[in-house]
Order: C-alpha cells, then structure tokens, then sequence
C-alpha cells in the first residue's frame, strides 16, 4: 500500500505542474502577450503603423481625393465592363441609401484608415509602461499621435461623423462605437497633434520618411485652415517655415520623388513611402493612372520595364481638359504635370490621352515602382501660410508666400482678388496629390463647380474620353454630396449606424 | 473479438504442464482428434491434460493429440476457450476422440472501452466492435475503406480514389462549423494526432467504435466526434503462429458512370450549330463535323490505365510462457488507374508483453512505417486539377502528332472560338511529381502492478513521431494549369514535416465484490503533448529541368515559403465508477477533467461527466419463460464531451511580423497585432442522449441492437465578424448551436449452421441534424463558394441556388414570366422569383436564391452475408446510402454553351429555336455571356443531382486447402471483387460518395460538402489472394 500512496503523491506533483504546462504561446508568430514589451518592439509598432497608407494612396485616395473633382476623370473603354466602382466615384453617383454606401474606395480608405488607428492605439496604451530610451519613445509618441490624427482628420474630412476609437479593441463588445461628431473628433486629433508636436524631432533630426514635428506642424496647420482658424494655422505655418528645414526644389518636377532617388527631398514635408522589388513595398499606382486598352509597347515606352505588359480595364485619373486649360500661359508646370500618350488600341478619337506625369519614373518591372507619394510639400506649406495670411486680411504678407511658389513656375504676381488667386494656385500646384476635392468642400465650392463641371461632360462627352456614341450613365452627378456615406459592411455590423 | 474463459486456470495448467512434458516415464500413449460439435472440424489448440497431474498436450492443426498416460485408469481432461470441458475415463483405450460443444455461459465476451474493458452483457454504452479477421480478404490499403457500411451510425465515403486516400469519417453526422469533425483513433490506448490512414490493416486485431457520451467521455475534450478503439495483434495463448498472406489486384475505372462527353462529331457539330444559330459564318474545321468520324480524342479515358496492386503481409504470434509476441510486416504496393500515381507502404509492428512475476508485467510496442505516395494534381476545379482540365478539353484538340509523338499544347485560331488553351495533360500527368515520403513511428511501453486482488496499477508512455517530405515539381514541359503555354516557367514547392507527440498515462482499477454487488474504479491522470515543426519552401525558374533543386531556382516565392510551429498540450484527471447489482442492474458513471493549452486562459478546464444504466431484463424471473429471447438489455445514457479542435493559437491576439515599412528608402521591419484575444475561447460541447436496446433471440442465432439518440452541439467555434473600426475583421468565439438526432438498427444472424454456415449482418443508420442558432444578428453562414447555406432552422451546409423552370420557350413566355433585367431571352434559362418581386437577382439575403438540395443521406445501410460450405467460403458485403444529393460542380465548365470547352452530351437536345426547343433543359447558345452566363455562373437546381447508390462493395470466394499439412498447418486461396457494382442514378461521375471543395484540396469541409468537380474515380478491383500458416 506504500507504493500506492508514493503513487498518489507523484499524482499531485505532476498536477500542480499543469499551469505552465498549458500555456503555450505560438512560437512561429508573435503575441500580445509577449510584445510591446522593447524598444525594438515599439520600432517595429511604428513602422507597421505606416504601412496601410501605402494601400491608401496607391489607389482610392486619388480616386476620392483627385477623380471626385474636376481634375481627373476615367478614359471610358466601352469594350469592358465591372467598372462602375471608380465610375461611381467620378461621376458623383455612388450609390448611397441613408447614409450608407457599398462603394469599394469609400470602404477601403475607412478600413485602412482605421488599421493605422488601432496599431496607434495598440502603441499609445502600452508605451508608457515599457522601460527603454525617453528620447527614442517621445519619437515614437509622437508618430503614433501624428499617424492616428492624421487618420481621422481624413476621415472626419470624407465622411463627417465617425467611430472615434483611442484605446485597442479587446472584445466584440468594445468593436463597435457611435459616431463621434466631427467637434468631437477635432478636439481631440488638434490636441493630440500638438502633442506630437512637442514630441518628434526636426526633419533633420529624423529618419528620412518619418513624421516629423515640421510635419506635425503642417497638419495641425491644415487642420486649423479646414475650421477656418487662420490664426493659429499662421503661427504653425511660420514655424516650419522659420525652422529652416524646408526649402523648395529649384524645379517644380524635381519636387516629386524618383523611382529609388530624390526621395524625401528638401522640399518634402511628408510624403507615403515605397519601395520596388520583391519584398512587397512597392506601388504600381502609375498604372493605376493609366488609359486602356494600352499594349506591352506603348506601357513600356512610359515605364521603361523589361517586361511589359499590355494592360486592359478601364485607366482611371485621366487629367480633365479643364485642368489642363487651368495653367496658365507660361506656367513651368504644365508640362511637368502633364504628358500625353497615344493608344493604338482606343477607341476614342486618335487615342491621345493626357496622362499624369508626376509619377512617371522609369523603373525595372513592370506594375513594381519605388516612387514615393507626396503628402505635404513644402510649397503647400507656403500656399498655406499666403492663404491664413491673406484669410486675416495681411494681404501684403501673403503675397510673398504665394509668389515664392508662382516664381518657379516661371509666373510673376498674380492678377485679381489674391483669395482667388491662391485658390487657383493650389489647384495647379497640388494638381493631382489629392487635394483638389477636399479644397472645394473646405471652400465651399463643391456644389457649385460640381454642377457645372457635371453639365461639361454631359453635353461634351466626347471632350472627356467617350467614344463618339458613348454616353454618360443616367446617374452621373446625381449625387454631388459633400461627404462619403458610410461604408454597408460596417454599418451592417455596428448597430449605431 | 476478444474471449476469455472465465476458467482461465485451466489453461495455466495447461502451460504448467508442457513443461514437464518430457519428464514422464514409462507409459501408454493415447491419441485422437478433438472435433467441434458446431462444424465437425478438427479443433486446434485444444488443452488435453492427464486430470490430477500436470501432464497434458495441445491439439495440433488438425485436431489431433497423442499423450502418454501412464494411469490406464486416468481422465483426460480437454478443455478450450468457449467451449464446455469434458472429461473422458481412458479406460485402456488408445484412441479416445472427443466433440467440444460451444458454451454459452461459460462464455462471456469482453470488450475494449475507453481505459479498459468490459464484459459485452454489462456495457452500458453504445459500443459496436469489428474483428478484423473478417476484414481480412478486402483488398484496399485504408482501414477505414475495409470497414465501409459495417457499422450502424458510422457513414464512410470514400471522396476521392487517389490511392491512400480520401476517407471521410462521420460517427453520428457529427459535424461543427469551423471545427474538425473526425473522430478521435486511440491505438492500443494511445489517442494519436491524427488519422489512421497509415496503418497497415494486417496489424489490426480489431476496431472498436464508441458512439454515445457514457461511452466517449473518459476522451473528454476530443470525444464529440466519436472515438475509434483499434488494437493490433497479440498471441492467443498458447499458440505460436506464422502466417504469410499475400494477394494481388488488377484495377480499372468502370465505364458505367463515367461521365457522358461529347465525341469530336457530336463537338463539332455543336460548334457548326452554334456559329449557325449566331448568324455567324462556321469556322472552316467545324463545317464538316464527319471528318472526325472515328476521330474523338478522349482525353479523360487516355489518363486512365489499368494498374496493378500487390499485398504481402507476415505475421508471426506467439504467447508462451510468461511472453507474448507478435510482429506483423507488410508490403502494400499500388499503382493508380491514373497515369503517374503510385502509393507504397512498407510497415512493421513489433508487440512484447512480458510478465516479470505474478504481479508485474512489462509490454512495448513499436510500429514503423513508411509511405511514398505520387498523384499528379488529379483532383481540383478548372485550371488546377489534371482530370477536370481533360475532361472539358476540345475532343478534336489531337492528343498524338500524325507521326504519333505527343502534341506539347494546343490552340486553335481565335475565330474558332478557342479562348482558353491547353497542354498535353498525359505529358502533365507523367512529368508533374507530387509526391509525399512519410516516416510515421508509433510506440509504447508500460508497466503493470497489481499488489494485491483486483487492484491494478499502471504507468505508460506513448509517442508517435511522423516526418515526410513532400515535393512538387513542375517542370518547364508541363503544366496543371490551363492557358499556360508550353515551355513556361518551372516552378516546385518542398516541404518538410516533422511532429512528435508524447503521452504519459498512469491508471489505477479497483475491482471488487461484495455478494451480490461488483464495483469497479477507475481513476487516472494523463498527460500528451505535442508539437509540429513545418517548413515550406516555393521557388520557380529553374535553369535546368534536370536539377528540380533550391540552389537550381532562380527565384523564391517569398509568399510561399515559410516556417510553422504548431504545439499543444493537455491534462487530464479521469475517474470511472461501474457498479452491477447481481450481473443484472447495470450502473456506469464517468468524468473526465482536461486541461488544454487551446482553451483561453480564463477557461482552461473543462469537465465532461456521463452516466448511463443498463437492465438485463432477460435475467429477471418474470422472463424465465420466454424461451426465444436468450438476452435482452434495456440501456440509456447521458453525457457531455468536447471538440478541442478549435486551432492551436485561436485564443491569441497574434503578431504579424510581417507588416514591413519603408523608410530612406530602406526596408524597416514592422508588426502588428492581426487578430483579437479570446482568453474566454474553449471547446464545443457536445450533450447526447442514448436510449438503446440489445436483444438475442433463439439461443443468439439473431441478435438485435437497437440505439435512439439526440445531441445538442453548443459553443460551436466561429469566427464571428466585428466592425473593422476595431482594426480587425473577426473574433474567434463559441457561439451557436446544432441539434443531431437519429436511429440506428443492426442486426446479425446465423442462418444456418452445420456445414452449409450462412450468417447475415445489416445495419441502417438514419441521422438528422438542425441548426439551432448560429451568432447573434446572424441567421446563415454562406459556403466558401455561395452554392452551400448554413441557416438556423434548416439542415446543415444546404445547397443553396436558384430554382429553375425549363427556358423561355417563346416570347410569350418571356414576356409574362420574371426576368433577369437585361440578359434574359427566348431561349434562355427560366428561373423562379422566389422573393415575389417580379425580377429574378442574385446577390444578398433576399434574392431569388432558396435551398436546392441537401448533400446528407435519408439513411445509409449495409448488409454483410457470409457463407461457409465445406473447404469454401464465401462473402459479399453491399453498402448503400438514400436521399443524399451532390451539387455537380464541374457543369460550370461542362454545359458551358459558350463552346468554349466539350460539354455533356446531352447539351446537343437544347434550346435553338421555338420550333426547335429541344428538351426544354438547356438553353439557347445566342447572345454570349450576358445570356448563357445565367445558366452556367447563377448555380441553379439543374446541378444537383440525386447521388443515392447501392454498392457492391466487396465479392469474396475462398477456398482452404486440404492435403497441404506437410508444408503448412493450412492454406487457402481466394478471389475477391472490390466495388463490383455501384447501383445508382447519379450521372455527374463515377463516384456518388465523392466531396471535393472546389480547390480540390480535401472534402471542402462542412460548410461545402457534397461537391462533384471530376475527382480522382475510385477503381473497380479483381485480386487473387494466398493464405499460408505454417
């Protein structure tokens, strides 16, 4: 009987080992459990953080930011079909019922949007608790705010009222949130921005692609300018122009990044940053941006690749006539911006197009390109400060600002009202970095210019790429909305929308 | 089957007594031969013993003893396992013959239950038991192919013929959403990580499947789908055997079933036909479609072959003294009826048990096998399986140059309407390998005490090591894919697998009895872990076809390679109480407590508790007089198991690596969190009801088992979506919950006895299910390709469609009948506007799709019949299942009107014109896509089909060799017929028990079962067979 007892006895030792034993975190994957605990950690938080603006600004946001205005368009190819996602968004027709819209790029741009704001969350909450470099994780702070306001302000720009979500979700319960009103959500990305302010270095002092406080500066000053604070937009906006870190491009077409070089230029504020190659960093939103059907040659002849290949579809982003005849005589940047390309495949008129030159970097393989997407340039920030200035009646302060950026165009003063003139001006200057729709809301132009634009193509449509015959759909400009509804998917799943 | 003699000192006597044998002196011999009452045959193994001493004999092959006695007034006593023993007075006789009869009392069956055995009368569970002896002639590889419709509650389809694999086992239709629904295999006491495909059936002794809760919950949290016992060849006592079994089989894919193409005439005709209806000029190569009289390039039939299998199997078995032996090695090598696949295994078992004294004893086992299988891709959708790929190639597109090489790739000029081109798919299937190496090793060791009566304890370790290595090589020269012209890019994946398991299993039993009641306790603690290391690596651009190696690879696939880790463990602490009152009032309760590193930390352990009582009522007085019923036993249980299938890591909020950034145009690694922690997430439960009832009648020439059960399915694991405001997409969470229920009958017979020996046993199984709720806010969960519907109310995994009406037969009919705005003509598919609304749509909750057709048998059955005249034996074993039905998926392709690939046959009597509607079945090939691409694309009820089948599966005839005793102890030699003919109506192929998902990968899983895309066919067998004991 000894022998059963000593048994029983290796019974419960073995028994209270079984804790550990049962707990196995997964060894091929990180978890939560074991992360957010070092520096390293924190470094590769961050870096993950940027990575859906690359998703962003390869595609939908040019489609909500740029083709839903009157600088760009879609080159219509009768012969395909499967299009009316990026149709609907160009020709304000997305379907929306109560608020609530199924449109792929309205959908996309809020669920990438709000990935970047749960890692910022997932950083904000855990940070403070890591013990490692201060320096190193104000760097850190500081972008996790800069990235998660950065979000919203996007959000809050195309949608109005959104989910305002500041700690990580842990629960299904915790998923989904009301809407914030957009009061609500400037208090709190304004203040989280100034805060990123005090926490990021200069440019100089950062790693080139990274946040930085002019950076911080400038979208703070953006947001200012959105609620018509001119005030203070005018004292972030000279303090990046004070710091001295920023200085325009001698030319207006080195302003934009290379395929592998003049990335991150002097001129650059904040700009989306890729890679080419195979690691999966790339962009391929030049092709994106191109019309169609186009053959192997003529996409070789603008990418230079060693293996292109024909593309077909509908092309997207189309420079509008009415873009083109927006520069003035004179103005440098026309043909920087701009360049044409003659499809033998088209059917429409001789098939030249104009097609965004901007972003045409030769590069090695074909839909894998390294150019970095501008964010904010230092020119903004000039346009910006002209703009709060004159806003506040300091005409004569604002001039200069605006000047400074027309004298690299090759232009001289400006003719009439200096409002309006600055308002042209970023239309030109900013041509086709995603500014131009949500200019006309802020101004409160969108309605109008709208309509009329939308009368153009309806009674021209050849003049923006239809085949003769080929007509607008019955529901183009029908619905000239000035935000985004809210994406079906989501609306379907929280029950406060 | 497992006898033991409750008399079982008899046969330690026996034992004790060759001992001495030579130690006898002077004497008399006698000699005779033991017969069996039953069939008058020689019984072997008979213990003959002097009564009173120690000096005894055993029968030999033949029945035959000699025995030197040296008391001419001596008793012989003979005496056998489930025999009644008789004494003989020698009385100076020198030949003394005896004639056993079978004893039924003395004789009381055990059986294996989870952590011990059972005596068959007191088990108060739902058990069913199969000797593998009577599985022996079936001439397959898998276990599970050899047991197919022998087992009431047990469905077994074989989904595919791809040697080696594609058995899909259900217990009870157990089934769950995204957990896995195959039963739990415990070999010889060892629960194993995975299936038991592997094993060589010759090593199996018998199977036994526990089907209620009183019977799984001893297996706890991996029980709810059922657990299979199987326990591999021992000694008998007594005994040493050599057997040498060998046979041989010619395979070949049946014509009948095969799917009904169209011939080059019959295809170029249709094209002539299709050009003509379009008011278009016909391509040149159609204008005479008689030219390709006798031309049809089948290919199909020209992957098929006739191919070969071979079977050889050593058993060696010996139990003397205090040793018990057995080493079983086998050789099974097969060919596949498709080209280029081929599945090999070569398999050893090795079992010792040794008892050290009177109260311990030692055992180890140890099972190496190893497998190499090749199957090019057979099985897969358009484009990516070999056998789909040819079936829909053009008929006139040559398979031989007119010099008669092979053609490396054919494609028609663009005007004939050929948009998709294809490779030679024999030239695929003999270059593409595929192949997997396995190495599995199955082993235990143990030691028993047993200090004093009816007190055991013991102590095992168990492990199981699995490697293999699998290859894919896809040279420059062939392809599985379609439209991809040859020579293309090279491309090969390796991967690599290694798995170790290790379990520790320490049980105590206590028996005892007081009077008139006998308790037995079991209690126990176990603990298993186990971890998978898995490596992946793609690579493509080979420079050399030759050197299929890394190195040779001029690019990795970075998205296809990678490492896994996959590890897991769990605690148990299990207790068993049976208690009997007088051997008739019949009392089992269990619990089981398992710990498991899957569940979330806050739902670590889980209790899983059965009880269930039994009533021998044949045993009361009240009975006595009912002389037909030899046995009836009333049983019913309740309990509760789990299903910890639920993923590894589930629980986890996981880190992807991954999410790398750019800075300075650098590469900067980044992470983030991918997916939500559940620390709440645990097992399915899984609560059953049984009520059952075994009756034998007429001294057990009938016996009758009856089981009624109900289980609720509840915390089904579920990856429920939430808003992706949260940064993600879902949370794995239990939630939901479905209903089974069902009836089960199997019956066994012994017709006639003697020596014409007719014995029958069937069994039909009818199993329901219902989803009861799924997550809330959530009625329906779509399949992976929206044909399948899971909705609340309804069955499980529906066929989910639109519900058509013949076509438009003229404008008229279109004109007053719902349409699909914009594509529907005369001529085309008519569909029913379920929702009312005037239009026909698809897309959304509220189209106009509804269920179509349900992939779950009304009832399965089988029915077994063996005879026994003289030296011949004879069996046949039919199975058959009624009213389930198979979505036949590869019509998307196969009545493409487009004529864009060969079609059915039957596409030739379709819509052309009002005066022409053919059978009002298929639709009108005018107007392109926009019209043709409803029939096709919006998967209607005219892709269901009716899949009942009765199938021949096994004809067997042996014959034992007389005259052969001075080689062997017997021989005998048998032909056998497997899958010999399949009754059925279903025409989507040739095998109505096949479920592929559409990527071809595995049976689809729950949620998409029942679906037809032109599998692997499983082949008709003949093979000829030897038996040889020596």
């Amino acid at each position: 009987m000894k022998k059963i007892y000593l048994f029983l006895v290796m019974l419960g030792v073995l028994a209270t080992g079984c804790e550990d034993e049962l707990t196995i975190f997964p060894e091929d994957s990180l978890s939560v459990p074991t992360f957010y605990q070092t520096q390293v950690d924190f470094e590769q938080a961050i870096n993950g953080t940027y990575v859906p603006l690359r998703t962003i600004y390869n595609q939908s946001k040019a489609y909500l930011g740029e083709m839903h205005s009157d600088n760009t368009y879609y080159a219509r190819n009768t012969a395909f079909g499967a299009t009316e996602q990026q149709e609907d968004v160009a020709d304000f027709a997305i379907p929306t019922d109560n608020g609530i819209t199924t449109n792929n790029h309205v959908t996309n741009i809020y669920v990438e949007h709000y990935k970047i704001i749960a890692r910022a969350n997932q950083i904000l909450v855990t940070i403070d608790e890591a013990e490692f470099d201060e320096a190193e994780k104000n760097n850190i702070k500081g972008q996790a705010l800069f990235l998660r306001a950065f979000s919203y302000f996007d959000l809050v720009q195309f949608f109005g009222s959104v989910p305002m979500h500041l700690v990580p979700v842990l629960s299904r319960e915790d998923a989904a949130l009301p809407l914030s009103s957009p009061d609500e959500i400037y208090a709190q990305i304004i203040g989280d921005v100034q805060t990123a302010i005090t926490l990021l270095p200069p440019k100089s002092q950062q790693q080139a692609g990274r946040v930085t406080s002019g950076a911080a500066r400038t979208l703070l000053a953006n947001m200012y300018i959105v609620r018509q604070q001119w005030a203070e937009a005018e004292t972030q906006l000279r303090a990046v122009v004070n710091s001295n870190e920023y200085e325009l491009m001698p030319n207006y077409e080195d302003a934009f990044s290379g395929n592998s070089d003049n990335k991150n230029n002097m001129e650059s504020v904040f700009e989306v940053q890729y890679k080419e190659g195979a690691e999966g960093l790339n962009g391929s939103f030049l092709y994106n941006f191109l019309p169609r059907p186009i053959t192997a040659e003529e996409v070789g002849a603008i990418t230079q690749t060693s293996n292109p290949q024909p593309l077909n579809g509908e092309g997207n982003n189309i420079p509008t006539p009415d873009i083109i005849a927006a520069y003035e005589d004179g103005d440098l940047r026309k043909d920087a911006s701009i360049q044409y390309v003659t499809l033998s495949e088209s059917f429409w008129r001789d098939g030249t197009y104009p097609i965004i030159k901007k972003y045409v970097e030769p590069h090695s393989l074909h839909g894998n390109h390294g150019m970095n997407f501008p964010v904010y340039r230092y020119s903004e920030v000039l346009l910006f400060l002209a703009e709060a200035l004159e806003e506040q009646g300091k005409s004569g302060e604002a001039l200069p600002f605006l000047n400074q950026v027309r004298a690299r165009a090759g232009l001289g003063d400006p003719v009439g009202d200096l409002g309006e003139a600055i308002f042209r001006e970023r239309r030109v200057e900013l041509a086709f970095e995603n500014k131009r729709w949500l200019d006309l809301v802020r101004t409160g132009r969108a309605v109008d210019v709208i309509t009329a634009y939308g009368n153009r193509i309806k009674s021209n449509p050849n003049d923006y790429y239809y085949p003769e015959g080929a007509e607008p759909r019955s529901n183009a400009f029908t619905n000239i909305s000035l935000t985004f509804g809210l994406p079906a998917s989501e609306s379907s799943l929280n029950p406060n929308f | 089957m497992t006898k033991i003699l409750f008399g079982l000192k008899t046969l330690y006597f026996g034992f004790a007594l060759l001992l001495t044998f030579t130690a006898h002196a002077q004497s008399t011999t006698v000699s005779g031969t033991v017969t069996s009452a039953d069939d008058g045959f020689g019984l072997p193994g008979v213990n003959v013993i002097v009564k009173g001493t120690t000096n005894g004999t055993v029968t030999d092959f033949d029945g035959k003893y000699s025995l030197n006695v040296q008391d001419a007034n001596a008793t012989l006593v003979f005496s056998y396992i489930g025999f009644t023993t008789q004494e003989i007075p020698v009385n100076g006789q020198s030949v003394i013959n005896a004639t056993m009869t079978e004893d039924a009392t003395a004789l009381e069956e055990v059986v294996l239950v989870g952590y011990g055995t059972q005596i068959k009368r007191q088990v108060t569970g739902s058990v069913q038991t199969i000797d593998a002896q009577e599985l022996a002639d079936i001439p397959v590889s898998q276990v599970t192919q050899k047991i197919q419709g022998r087992l009431a509650g047990v469905q077994i389809n074989q989904t595919t013929g791809k040697p080696g694999q594609g058995m899909s086992v259900r217990i009870r239709g157990q089934l769950s959403v995204s957990g896995g629904s195959d039963p739990l295999y415990v070999i010889d006491g060892f629960p194993i990580s995975g299936g038991i495909n592997a094993i060589n059936p010759d090593e199996i002794e018998d199977i036994t499947i526990l089907k209620d809760a009183a019977s799984t919950s001893l297996y706890g949290s991996r029980a709810a789908n059922g657990v299979v016992l199987i326990t591999t060849k021992t000694g008998k006592a007594g005994e040493t055997n050599v057997s040498f079994n060998t046979s041989t089989g010619i395979q070949y894919v049946p014509e009948r079933g095969r799917i009904d193409m169209m011939d080059a005439v019959e295809f170029a005709q249709f094209k002539k036909e299709y050009y003509e209806d379009q008011g278009d000029p016909v391509p040149e190569i159609f204008q005479d479609p008689s030219q390709y009289e006798g031309k049809t390039n089948d290919w199909y039939d020209a992957l098929l072959r006739t191919a070969p299998m071979q079977n050889y199997n050593l058993t060696i078995t010996s139990n003397k003294d205090k040793l018990k032996t057995s080493v079983v090695a086998g050789v099974f090598l097969q060919d596949g009826v498709v080209l280029n696949s081929d599945y090999e295994r070569y398999s050893l078992r090795v079992n010792l048990d040794y008892a050290i004294s009177d109260k311990v004893r030692v055992g180890f086992n140890v099972a190496p096998n190893h497998i190499i299988d090749n199957v090019p891709r057979t099985d897969g959708s358009r484009g990516t399986g070999i056998l789909f790929n040819a079936l829909h190639t053009w008929p006139i597109m040559p398979i031989y140059n007119e010099d008669g090489t092979r053609t490396t790739f054919n494609r028609f000029p663009a005007d004939t309407g050929n948009i998709f081109s294809y490779a030679n798919w024999l030239t695929s299937a003999e270059q593409i390998k595929n192949e997997t190496k396995e190495v599995n090793i199955l082993s235990n060791a143990f030691i028993e005490y047993k200090p004093i009566e009816g007190l055991s304890i013991k102590s095992s370790i168990n492990a199981e090591f699995y490697n293999s290595k699998y290859e894919f090589f896809s040279p420059s020269t062939a392809t599985y894919r379609i439209n991809v012209p040859i020579p293309t890019t090279a491309e090969a994946i390796w991967e690599d697998e290694n798995d170790f398991s290790y379990l520790n299993e320490n049980l105590v039993t206590y028996t005892k009895n007081f009077g008139d009641h006998d308790f037995s306790l079991l209690g126990g603690f176990t603990y298993q872990k186990f971890r998978r290391d898995f490596s992946r690596v793609a690579a493509d651009t080979f420079a050399d076809d030759r050197l299929p190696t890394i190195q040779g690879a001029a690019n990795i696939n970075r998205g296809g390679t990678y490492d896994r880790v996959q590890e897991w463990s769990l605690v148990s602490f299990l207790s068993r109480l049976t208690y009997n009152y007088k051997g008739k009032y019949l009392l089992t309760a269990a619990i089981r407590r398992d710990g498991s590193s899957r569940f979330g930390a806050d739902n670590r352990w889980g209790n899983f508790p059965s009880v269930s009582a039994g009533w021998i009522m044949s045993d009361e007085t009240f009975m006595e007089n009912q002389e037909a019923i030899s046995m009836l036993k009333l049983r019913a249980s309740y309990g509760v198991t789990g299903n910890n299938n639920i993923g590894n890591y589930t629980q986890y909020a996981l880190i992807d690596n991954t999410v790398n950034a750019v800075f300075d145009n650098e590469f900067a690694p980044g992470s983030a969190v991918s997916s939500l922690s559940n620390s709440n997430l645990g097992w399915e439960t899984t609560k059953q009801f049984d009520v059952g009832l075994d009756l034998s009648l007429f001294n057990d020439r009938v016996a009758f088992v009856y089981d009624f059960y109900t289980k609720n399915t509840t915390n089904l694991l579920y990856n429920v979506q939430v808003p992706r405001e949260s940064g993600f997409t879902n949370f794995s969470d239990n939630i939901g919950e479905i209903k089974f229920w069902g009836h089960e009958f199997a019956v066994n017979t012994v017709n006639t006895t003697g020596k014409f020996k007719w014995t029958t046993n069937a069994n039909i199984s009818f199993n329901r299910n219902e989803v009861v709720a799924l997550a809330e806010g959530i009625d329906r969960v779509y399949g992976p390709g929206g044909w399948h519907i899971t909705k609340v109310g309804e069955p499980f995994g529906q066929f989910y469609g639109h519900l058509s009406d013949g076509v438009y037969l003229n404008q008229e009919d279109l004109d007053n009948s719902p349409q699909v705005p914009g594509r529907s003509t005369v001529g085309s598919i008519k569909l029913i506007d379920v929702n009312g609304d005037g239009v026909i749509t698809r897309g959304g909750d509220d189209d106009d799709r509804a269920i179509m057709g349900n992939p779950f048998p009304d009832f399965t059955y089988g029915i077994t019949n063996n005879i026994k005249y003289g030296n011949w034996d004879f069996s046949i074993v039919g199975t058959g299942s009624q009213g389930n039905e198979l979505l036949v998926r590869h019509l998307y392709s196969t009545t493409n009107l487009d004529g864009v690939f060969n079609l059915l046959s039957d596409v030739k009597y379709r819509f052309r014109s009002e005066e022409n509607p053919g059978r009002g079945f298929y639709g009108t090939t005018v107007g392109g896509g926009n019209v043709t691409g409803i029939e096709r694309d919006w998967i209607n009820d005219r892709f269901v089909a009716d899949a009942s089948y009765f199938n021949i599966r096994n004809i067997t005839l042996g014959y034992t060799l007389d005259g052969v005793d001075r080689f062997f102890k017997s021989a005998r030699i048998y032909a056998s017929v497997q899958n010999a003919y399949i009754f059925t109506k279903y025409w989507g192929g040739p095998n109505p028990e096949i479920s592929v998902q559409n990527d071809g990968n595995g049976d689809g899983g729950n949620l998409a079962s029942g679906v037809d895309i032109s599998g692997y066919p499983v082949p008709r067998i003949f093979s000829l067979g030897l038996n040889f004991n020596f």
